[in-house]
């Protein structure tokens, strides 16, 4: 081992063999559909229908990345349907059935696969369909039912087999012990959602009296997201939640608080890692205590498409700018931990996206990154941050909430002798500012100096109006000791992290300490006829 | 006491060579406060209005209640030499007849050690305490370590010697020969930490740097005051009679003459000590206790002892205590013996100034510090918060080394992250208030000089727990303080009631603060969590978040300990990553960095902010590195500072200082959280081999390079025969001989490790030295108490880190295995630990089998293929074949044929 002082050769073949920090979706290894299959699953005899009784004529299909291999023949299926809905339509109409105009009808009809979703497979993707100049998208799969801002679109849930006597069998030693009274909410994740009236009819047959089944309604934001609930928060406590399938991390977060408890029905084997919910909000905690002392936030776009986002990103840089903290605004498309390293400066994150994929867990990602709900209870301050379990993945309802930034304690200590207050002396009249003091940051343990850079700015440039009546080109304010970096007169951290924490910036920063190449010499001058040498002498 | 005002202590201040600033320190029990308190009686300073109500060093109610220190106290006190002969014998600078003492009374419990280092920090000279009885303990040593650490010049006082003839009735000679081991013992562990510019501190008899006494009677001498007495008496010169005084030094009564043997003319001849010093006191003791009046009368009148009335009434221990006290006043040896023997600050901070600045010894910070000039710009320690009346707020308790410090002066806050030219940990603010703290209470005073200590109000929001005050704009700060112990014992805290939650974070900010060892904070897994020194201290800190700090109900868990990830051996193979676009490779390999280069990193020996030209020389030197690797290490991490070293090995590589930022991101994000269970790593040295990187600059950004880096170095420390490290504790443990077996059956229940085992000469007492794993010592004290009827006292102190035996934590099926699983799933994370493969997939040498085509039948193939065998230790089975396919094709047909094959390895 002793001689092996670079890699060997051998050590790695050439090949792709490095995990991308993405997860690639694992290709479906079940059996392709047959074409009958394709027709019930996709739906496709009533998006078609719904297609012309709406009269639209650019559509755009969107598969998650699971399905697309089948988006070929869900696109010829859906092309022939509606060539022959329009068929039967004119032979209907009157009988012009073999009129040349049958061909100018037919393509009237375009439809187009969006290949590659830019955010989540689970919201529509709207701006994609805009390219194509869609009237309507037609999303397939599992949906996490964001209201859209652009586009009318089709929801095809592609509908899954349940085996519903064993649905019944394990809901039932499930409650067993409990009785028949117990409260209990029947839930299906979306692709299984048509089974559940069944199930339920099913289960009142056998005598569970207290069981609601809940419409899918288009509502993140209510009690139950994406589902109709006619009972009040507090009643809605009572409740256990059976769930079909692995509910997703988000909901599982939201209604951890919400529901009495959430018992899941497996649909997948081996079933998913049961994830403990209360185990995974006690680490949202630290990670969005972690942030509480972080200067810098980067707001990172996951969606286009989700209606009010912009609305939500406005409020979001308003709070972190009135918590004296400054943000950058990042669109990258698909999230992954290579983009996101790539802004070292950017000490957290938060995300706006649909109420789903906003909850990103794990542990690959450099910097913390957390919702907007979650931003709000780190920007909250120390003094009144609650932490009770209650967790919302919708960015909804924010500008409800005001942040309060903490004062900074100025108070003095009175110091008591012979029972007489002593009040301090008056500090000496000096020009120079007096510092904020530090954060204690929970996460470490530490104090953390210039958490809060804009409002330190603020304090230290007030006269930065006044300012602009002089000379307006003179933007780099100058200030005793303490100068921050500045662009265009605006304070910013991100400018000052490239200049104090960054020991490469820029080409020939490493090539300080290298000796100064020789002295420049006078060379030829002159024609080639004859040049002129230093002297003046010709050659 | 003394009644002075304000303005008289503050004349004291000015004139620094007549200050002591001292700790008093001792292992528990050994009489610390007791003595501090009979020093308190007789010299102690209290403000004019305050006199009368007296009060103890031990002011908190469980202090008082559980009869130990918890929190350093200073007091001051006020010493007036009244002989000329005295003042000649000061060796230093005075000015005067006046001196100010301020002396800081320590705890003796391990687990409050880190109050010690703190006390010590403010003061030159300590005051060690040693019980006659007990002698030298653990925590003895452990402080007197500390102290020499801190350039802090001791005296000792053997106390409890009351006791000695009381209680055990040793003869004088016993008792001489017990004297003379505990100095011995003492000046053992002095020598062991011999510091040049310190100079010779062990302590002697006969130069007057060692009392005897009972601090509970209040009495004690040096041999210094007897030389004084007997000099006259004798017509010798003083020094010459203190020499006589100790040691094999006789009088013979025959010839009259002095003599250093033993016998004459066949007969014992008794021993200048015994005979001079010991003999009146033991025959004080014998008459009095024996209740023979006529003899007391007598014996009072030839050592012209005068009591009051009162006094003379009394009998047994009352009276014992009053002629003692008269005799040999305890206040009267102890403050001649600081006086005289310890060093002023002027004399102090001459030598303590290189090893207090972090800055160069030629700066203005550093040469005010030196002359202890108060003239100088301001250089002040905080080293502790103390709490105030008014809940929340904090009293800086410091010394200022240089310059004055004065209410309203505006000064700049160093934190312990400041490094000067940046602006983090950086604060300036006015001072609101200076203060004097003396015991219990506080009185403001105007300014302070340097040499001095105080209480600062005012600047608590912007420290912690201790850090540097200066006017200087230049200065950098003083050294921040290292403990002997280490937090290594965690639980974790939770409100009964979520709407409490805001009130237990303030309490856990307090509690930081009013510590300043304790460690609160929030781990990955969303717990509050309290870390202390021992099962003690926790205790203690978690009664105060509880009662105090937080004031709220709360919920604690279990004790946990810290674990630290590590690597055993060096990577087994270089590991490799590959940039998420494939584009860039970087080479690692991981290997132990060395038990002692560790603890070098963490008691701030070897730091990021060494010169790392002289960082080199010591690694080179003392450590055994090569000089080109030790100039091009990196950074240490975690937080930049810890044990853990990336070394730059590569060789001409283009672009790479480019990339040094994202790596070392990487690094510290890496062992801050290591691949077994994210707990920190600690000793292990990084070497990047080699790097590959894509010419074009946007190929090879942060976000290619820095989740690369982390994965590589989880890669090579998993290819390192990974290892959990767990916390040590040194136990002493001092039991009587047939309490013994219970000691020993309860250490090894509890996998102990015992390894020394020593009596104390003259005593039934043993000392029995063990290492107890920190998970162990749960509970340790009580089961000991119990298996030993109460006769056994351990004292435990973090020592060092261990590989947790039970094979390796990255296999589930071995012990450790299991305990990683547990460990994980109480953080929420995934169970499995990531292998290398997961981490690096299909790195090639991770099989260990290797099907090698060969598709000619050149002779160099053999040697390639026995050049896998030989490197990787792989088996390899060679299959000749005319046409290679790619991927699962081939390997179907070709399985059967490896498994068939077993572990022999078979060339075509
Ligand atoms: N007999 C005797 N007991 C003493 C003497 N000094 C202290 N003690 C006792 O030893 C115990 C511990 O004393 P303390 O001053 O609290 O020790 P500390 O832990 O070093 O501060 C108390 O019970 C004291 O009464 C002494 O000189 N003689
Ligand atoms: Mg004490």
């Amino acid at each position: 081992m002793a001689s092996l002082y670079s890699a060997p050769v051998l050590s790695t073949p050439e090949t792709h063999i490095f995990e991308d920090p993405t997860t690639l979706i694992a290709p479906s290894l079940s059996p392709r559909y047959t074409d009958a299959e394709i027709y019930t699953i996709y739906e496709v005899e009533r998006t078609a229908q719904e297609i012309t009784t709406s009269g639209w004529r650019t559509v755009a299909l969107q598969f998650p990345d699971s399905m697309l291999r089948d988006a070929t023949r869900v696109f010829e299926a859906l092309e022939n349907t509606l060539a022959e809905l329009r068929a039967n339509k004119l032979n209907h109409d009157g009988a012009f059935a073999s009129s040349p105009s049958v061909k100018q009808l037919d393509s009237q009809h375009k439809l187009c696969i969006l290949g590659d979703t830019s955010y989540g497979a689970c919201c529509v993707d709207e701006i994609a369909a805009e390219h194509a100049d869609a009237e309507v998208v037609v999303h397939y799969g599992r949906s996490c039912l964001s209201p859209t801002a652009r586009l009318p679109v089709i929801y095809v849930f592609t509908s899954r087999p349940l085996d519903l006597d064993n649905v019944i069998q394990s809901f039932e030693s499930t409650y067993k012990e409990r009785g028949k009274e117990e409260k209990i909410v029947l839930v299906a994740d979306i692709v299984y959602n048509s089974h559940i009236s069944e199930v339920s009819a099913k289960l009142k047959e056998l005598g569970w009296s207290n069981l609601l089944a809940p419409e899918v309604i288009h509502d993140p934001a209510s009690l139950l997201p994406n589902r109709k609930i006619e009972v009040t928060t507090e009643e809605l406590k009572d409740y256990s939640v059976f769930h079909i399938s692995d509910p997703p991390p988000a909901l599982l977060l939201t209604l951890n608080s919400r529901v009495k408890d959430l018992q899941t029905y497996a649909t997948s084997f081996p079933a998913a890692q049961q994830t403990n919910s209360a185990m995974t909000l006690r680490r949202r905690y630290a990670l969005l205590t972690s942030l509480s002392t972080n200067p810098i936030f980067g707001i990172l776009i996951n969606t286009l498409s989700v209606r009010n986002y912009l609305e939500t990103v406005t409020t979001v840089k308003e709070m972190i700018e009135k918590a004296g903290k400054k943000s950058y605004t990042f669109v990258v498309g698909k999230v992954n931990a290579a983009k996101i390293a790539n802004f070292s400066e950017i000490g957290g994150w938060v995300v706006i996206g649909c109420w789903e994929s906003s909850l990103i867990e794990s542990t690959e990602f450099y910097r913390p990154i957390v919702t907007p709900f979650e931003l709000q209870l780190t920007l909250q301050g120390d003094s009144e941050r609650i932490w009770g379990g209650e967790w919302r993945g919708y960015f909804g309802h924010l500008d409800a909430l005001v942040i309060k930034a903490p004062v900074s304690e100025e108070e003095t200590i009175d110091v008591e002798v012979n029972g007489d207050k002593i009040v301090p002396l008056e500090a000496d009249e000096d020009s120079e500012e007096e510092s904020a003091p530090p954060e204690y940051d929970l996460r470490t343990g530490r104090y953390v100096s210039h958490s809060r850079p804009l409002r330190t700015a603020a304090q230290s440039m007030p006269t930065a109006g006044a300012k602009s009546t002089e000379d307006s080109t003179q933007t780099l304010v100058r200030r005793a000791k303490m100068d921050l970096a500045t662009v265009n007169g605006v304070v910013s951290p991100g400018a000052e992290y490239l200049k104090t924490q960054r020991t490469w910036t820029g080409l020939g920063s490493d090539f300080q300490d290298v000796e100064t190449s020789q002295d420049i010499e006078e060379g030829r001058s002159g024609i080639a006829r004859g040049y002129t040498v230093r002297d003046n002498e010709r050659t | 006491m003394v009644n002075f005002t304000i303005q008289e202590v503050r004349a004291l201040m000015d004139k620094a060579c007549n200050v002591r600033n001292m700790s008093v320190i001792a292992h528990v029990d050994h009489g610390k406060s007791t003595l501090t308190d009979s020093l308190l009686s007789k010299a102690g300073i209290i403000s004019a209005a305050k006199a009368g109500d007296a009060r103890a060093t031990d002011t908190r109610a469980d202090e008082q209640e559980r009869g130990i220190t918890i929190k350093s106290t200073a007091i001051s006190l006020y010493g007036n030499l009244t002989d000329d002969d005295d003042i000649k014998d000061i060796d230093q600078k005075t000015d005067g007849r006046d001196f100010l003492i301020n002396l800081i009374d320590s705890p003796g419990h391990v687990d409050f050690s880190s109050e010690v280092t703190a006390a010590l920090r403010v003061t030159d000279g300590a005051l060690v305490v040693v019980d006659t009885i007990e002698g030298v303990c653990v925590q003895t040593e452990t402080v007197l370590r500390q102290a020499l650490g801190e350039r802090i010049k001791p005296v000792v006082i053997i106390n409890k010697v009351d006791r000695a003839l009381l209680e055990l009735q040793v003869s004088k000679e016993d008792l001489y020969q017990s004297f003379s081991r505990t100095i011995e013992s003492v000046n053992v562990v002095i020598s062991t930490y011999f510091d040049k510019s310190l100079g010779d501190v062990q302590v002697y008899p006969y130069k007057g740097t060692v009392a005897f006494g009972s601090g509970l009677h209040g009495w004690a001498f040096t041999i210094r005051q007897f030389a004084q007495r007997y000099a006259k008496k004798f017509g010798v010169d003083r020094k010459k009679m203190m020499e006589r005084l100790w040691g094999d030094n006789y009088f013979n009564p025959h010839t009259k003459k002095w003599t250093n043997k033993g016998t004459h003319e066949g007969k014992e001849l008794e021993r200048a000590f015994n005979q001079f010093i010991l003999d009146p006191i033991f025959r004080i003791f014998a008459a009095v206790m024996n209740f023979k009046k006529d003899e007391v009368n007598t014996l009072l009148e030839k050592l012209s002892i005068k009591l009051s009335p009162d006094d003379k009434e009394k009998e047994g221990k009352q009276l014992l205590k009053v002629v003692m006290r008269t005799f040999l006043p305890a206040a009267d040896a102890l403050m001649e013996m600081m006086i005289l023997h310890l060093p002023s600050p002027v004399t102090a901070q001459k030598y303590r100034a290189e090893t207090l600045y972090e800055g160069p010894p030629d700066d203005e910070a550093c040469i005010g510090i030196r002359d202890c000039d108060p003239k100088a710009p301001l250089m002040l320690y905080v080293s502790k918060m103390v709490p105030t009346s008014d809940k929340g707020r904090f009293y800086a308790f410091g010394r200022v080394f240089a310059g004055t410090v004065r209410s309203g002066l505006k000064v700049r806050i160093q934190g312990p992250n400041y490094t000067p030219g940046k602006k983090e940990d950086l604060f300036i603010k006015a001072i609101q208030r200076t203060v004097l703290m003396m015991g219990g209470k506080v009185d403001p005073i105007d300014d302070v000089p340097a040499g001095n200590i105080l209480g600062l109000v005012g600047i608590d929001q912007f420290l912690l727990k201790s850090g540097t005050l200066t006017t200087s704009e230049t200065a950098h700060n003083l050294k921040v303080m290292k403990f002997s112990v280490s937090p290594v014992v965690q639980r974790s805290v939770e409100v009964k009631n979520a709407q409490d939650l805001p009130k237990l974070v303030e309490g856990l900010k307090r509690l930081s603060k009013s510590d300043p060892c304790v460690l609160t904070f929030i781990n990955e897994s969303g717990e509050h969590v309290v870390a202390g020194a021992g099962e003690l201290h926790l205790e203690i800190c978690l009664k105060d978040l509880e009662e105090d700090h937080a004031g709220v109900p709360l919920r604690i868990s279990d004790p946990v300990v810290a674990y630290r990830e590590t690597v055993t051996a060096k990577s087994s193979i270089t590991a490799l990553s590959k940039s998420p676009n494939k584009h860039n490779r970087l080479y690692m390999i991981a290997e132990p960095l060395g038990e002692e280069v560790s603890n070098e990193i963490e008691a701030g020996k070897i730091t990021p902010r060494d010169d790392f030209k002289a960082r080199a020389r010591v690694l080179a030197d003392d450590h055994g590195w090569d000089v080109t690797d030790a100039r091009k290490i990196w950074c240490f991490g975690p937080d930049t500072n810890g044990a853990n070293l990336l070394v730059d090995q590569t060789k001409a590589v283009q672009y790479l200082s480019e990339i040094k930022d994202s790596c070392i991101s990487g690094f510290q994000w890496a062992t801050g959280s290591g691949p077994i269970a994210e707990e920190p790593m600690r000793s292990c040295r990084f070497n990047i081999m080699d790097v590959t990187l894509h010419a074009d600059s946007i190929h090879r950004g942060t976000g290619q390079l820095m989740p690369t880096t982390r994965r590589v170095l989880y890669a090579s420390a998993l290819l390192a025969e990974p290892g959990l490290l767990e916390p040590i504790f040194l136990v002493e443990i001092q039991v009587p001989e047939n309490a013994m077996g219970g000691v020993y059956g309860v250490l090894t229940r509890r996998r102990g490790h015992v390894f020394g085992e020593e009596q104390r000469p003259g005593t039934p007492l043993f000392t029995i030295k063990a290492y107890l794993p920190v998970m162990e010592s749960f509970g340790f004290n009580a089961d000991l108490r119990s298996h030993t009827g109460g006769q056994a006292f351990p004292q435990s102190v973090f020592d060092h880190w261990e590989i947790l035996p039970g094979g390796s934590p990255i296999d589930a099926t071995t012990k450790n295995g299991v305990i990683v699983q547990e460990l994980r799933k109480r953080k929420g994370i995934k169970v499995e630990v990531p292998d290398v493969s997961n981490v690096n997939p299909l790195h090639v040498p991770l099989c260990n089998h290797i099907l090698t085509f060969v598709l000619s039948t050149t002779t160099s193939y053999k040697r390639i293929v026995s050049f896998l065998i030989d490197f990787f230790k792989l088996r390899c089975t060679s299959v000749a074949t005319r046409h290679v396919t790619s991927g699962s094709q081939i390997s179907r047909p070709f399985h059967a044929m490896i498994t068939n094959h077993g572990p022999v390895a078979s060339l075509v």
